[in-house]
């Protein structure tokens, strides 16, 4: 069972996020202020915070939550929308939901940030032929039952896709999360890496159907 | 007002002194070099002709019945206290006895005739030399003694004063009158310097732009002048304080409203989601549908309002930066690919290897490529294309669409806050932006200012 701290002062929001939530799998714990969530987030694989929040504001409980239980992912939710208020909730949180958000997205959301932390309602994964343990960091083709070994760099590529599922990822966003360092016009490195990765993934490498090419911008790996 | 309040007051005493300290100051010189001269310089013995001769009678007076040698010894004693003066005597028979000094013109013996002529000529008050004539004796037949003396010698200590008073007055005068224009200038200059130090003042700004307030010394105009430059510094840091505070109040104002239009949507989403689990009609599906695209709308429409109040008052954040415009574009392009993706769009993308940079804030370039990717997402649907494509010879990014035009007719259409908040913005980062539209399709180019 996947634990979340839903902080939240509106009573209505709150009880039908926390109804809504609670059909989709997960149990929280909804807190209608911010006294007292430091003692409780470690119990926790996530926290849903509003911003607006009688005493305290979101902004400073989340802080105090993120020195409290650093590897524990924070949504923000909130009602205001000013470019301000987005990056100062950035700082410190993972991501941030402006209202009126679609409760779909908020669980798309969910999913997204608990996978990252490794806290995924399955660890198993079907990419076509590839099934991906990812408790165990292990990729099996289905129709051999043998494991297939990536290097580094091509485990590191394709975890990167696996934490952005659906999204189209550019080469240089792909390059500077994964080699650190910022992206030289015209280099190569990334696209002979994904050559190779394809050739150990894909059933055809000529013409790939896990790792997407979306041409003249980048890659995608649905799920 | 008190003198050292007013300097018109201060400038009317130098005046005043000015025109009294003229006559004055002759009054004043003229007392000075009378006191200092007349009491240092004895009296010229020489100068009053009634004293010489009365003097000279009551010689001749007291020589009654003397010897030769008596009278010749007595002149010589006055000749040495009246030595400028020449002196002879005539004895009773006409004959030259004496004279003093030895080399005198005197003829030696005094004809009747002679002696008249010389008693004729040596009279008034003018001739050269001044002579007295004075007879020896009480009976007055005796002889004559004569005292001659040049006119030269009989100048009063007066006359010679009065020379010297000439020439010293003028340059006393004209050292008073220095004294004047070096005062009158030193009361101006430090005038000058004053209102130049409230011009330095007023032209050096502090760090929030406005001048610092300065130190006021004394109670005249000038003073009263900077005191009210002080008190204007005032009320312009006070509102400028104020214009703060409001500013915060605003922003403040306006995240609160956003929240507060927010919510109650957010709970509308929730109750249609919660509706829509359950048993429906088709239509009601339908209807919560639409009530979910409003609610996105509405949602939208609350951002761009909010978002068009900060920008049209400048107090939008604005942070530009060096930024790579092909990254940008295809970054911003790629989140929304897949909605395109879904609603089968035909996509002609074209972003090249090489790239050039415009110095703007990405906040700003993504939320206006994010409307124009919504606009042809909204009302450009029956085209099923967009192109995306960055020029990178031009250094232009070129959006196009196969829409019904932006005069076409479209569900969704508002009153087109989006695109006056796009068209700030473009404005706002020094950039172009050209729209050609028809029925057959849009295509906004973007380009720099300097190129159109």
């Amino acid at each position: 069972m996947r634990r979340i701290l839903y902080i939240e002062d509106d009573l209505e929001i709150g009880s039908w996020v926390k109804e809504d939530l609670e059909h989709r799998g997960f149990e929280i714990q909804w807190l209608k202020s911010g006294d007292g969530s430091e003692k409780i987030v470690a119990n926790h694989d996530l926290v849903i915070l509003d911003v607006m929040l009688p005493g305290l504001d979101g902004f400073t409980v989340g802080q105090r939550l993120k020195k409290e239980a650093p590897q524990i992912p924070i949504l923000m939710l909130s009602a205001r929308t000013a470019v301000d208020d987005k990056l100062q909730g950035l700082q410190f949180a993972d991501d941030y939901l402006t209202k009126p958000f679609h409760p779909d997205e908020l669980a798309a959301r969910i999913e997204v940030l608990l996978r990252r932390s490794g806290l995924s309602l399955s660890n198993e994964l079907h990419l076509g032929h590839i099934q991906v343990n990812l408790s165990e960091n292990t990729f099996i083709d289905q129709r051999t039952g043998e494991e297939i070994i990536l290097t580094g760099k091509q485990y590191q590529i394709f975890m990167h896709f696996l934490r952005h599922p659906n999204q189209i990822l550019t080469k240089e966003q792909i390059y500077e999360s994964v080699w650190g360092e910022p992206y030289l016009e015209g280099d190569k490195t990334l696209m002979v890496h994904i050559r190779y990765l394809r050739e150990k993934i894909e059933i055809n490498p000529g013409t790939p159907e896990i790792i997407e090419t979306i041409r003249g911008i980048g890659y995608r790996v649905k799920q | 007002m008190k003198l050292k309040n007013s300097l018109l007051n201060q400038y009317l005493l130098i005046i005043f002194l000015a025109i009294i300290i003229l006559p004055i100051s002759f009054f004043l010189i003229s007392i000075l070099f009378y006191t200092q001269f007349s009491g240092t310089e004895e009296p010229n013995k020489y100068q009053n002709g009634i004293d010489l001769e009365s003097m000279w009678q009551a010689e001749a007076q007291s020589l009654t019945g003397a010897t030769d040698e008596q009278i010749a010894e007595r002149l010589k004693q006055l000749q040495t206290e009246y030595s400028e003066a020449t002196m002879y005597w005539v004895d009773e028979t006409g004959q030259t006895k004496y004279k003093l000094p030895e080399n005198a013109t005197v003829p030696s013996s005094w004809s009747p005739s002679h002696t008249i002529d010389f008693m004729k000529k040596n009279r008034g008050s003018s001739v050269d030399p001044f002579t007295v004539v004075a007879l020896i004796g009480e009976q007055k037949e005796e002889g004559f003694m004569v005292m001659q003396v040049p006119r030269s010698a009989m100048e009063t200590t007066g006359n010679s004063l009065a020379d010297k008073y000439n020439y010293w007055i003028m340059p006393s005068v004209a050292v008073v009158l220095t004294i004047f224009i070096f005062i009158s200038w030193i009361f101006f200059s430090r005038i000058r310097k004053r209102l130049l130090r409230l011009r330095q003042a007023m032209s050096s700004p502090a760090e929030n732009g406005i001048p610092d307030q300065i130190s006021v010394f004394k109670k005249d105009e000038i003073g009263q002048l900077e005191i009210e430059f002080n008190e204007m510094i005032h009320q312009l840091e006070s509102s400028r304080l104020r214009e703060k505070e409001e500013e915060t109040l605003r922003r403040q104002l306006i995240a609160n409203l956003s929240h507060d239009l927010r919510t109650p949507l957010t709970t509308i989403r929730g109750h249609a989601f919660s509706l829509k689990k359950e048993a429906l009609s088709e239509k009601g599906k339908e209807s919560l549908d639409l009530i979910d695209s409003k609610i996105n709308y509405l949602g939208q429409l609350i951002e761009n309002l909010l978002s068009y109040t900060l920008l049209t008052s400048g107090k939008y954040p604005y942070n530009p930066k060096k930024t790579d415009i092909v990254r940008l574009v295809k970054t911003s392009f790629a989140a929304w690919y897949p909605v395109f993706e879904n609603r089968g769009f035909q996509m002609d993308v074209e972003f090249p290897e090489k790239t050039f940079r415009w110095d703007i804030d990405s906040q700003w370039m993504e939320r206006i490529l994010d409307n124009f990717f919504q606009n042809i997402n909204r009302h450009a649907m029956e085209g099923k294309y967009i192109g995306v494509k960055v020029d990178v010879v031009q250094e232009q990014i070129i959006i196009a669409d196969h829409g019904p035009g932006m005069s076409g007719k479209s569900a969704g259409k508002g009153a087109g806050i989006g695109l006056s908040i796009v068209s700030l913005m473009l404005k706002d980062m020094k950039l172009h932006w050209d729209i050609q539209t028809g029925e057959t399709g849009t295509i906004i180019r973007i380009s720099r200012k300097e190129q159109s």
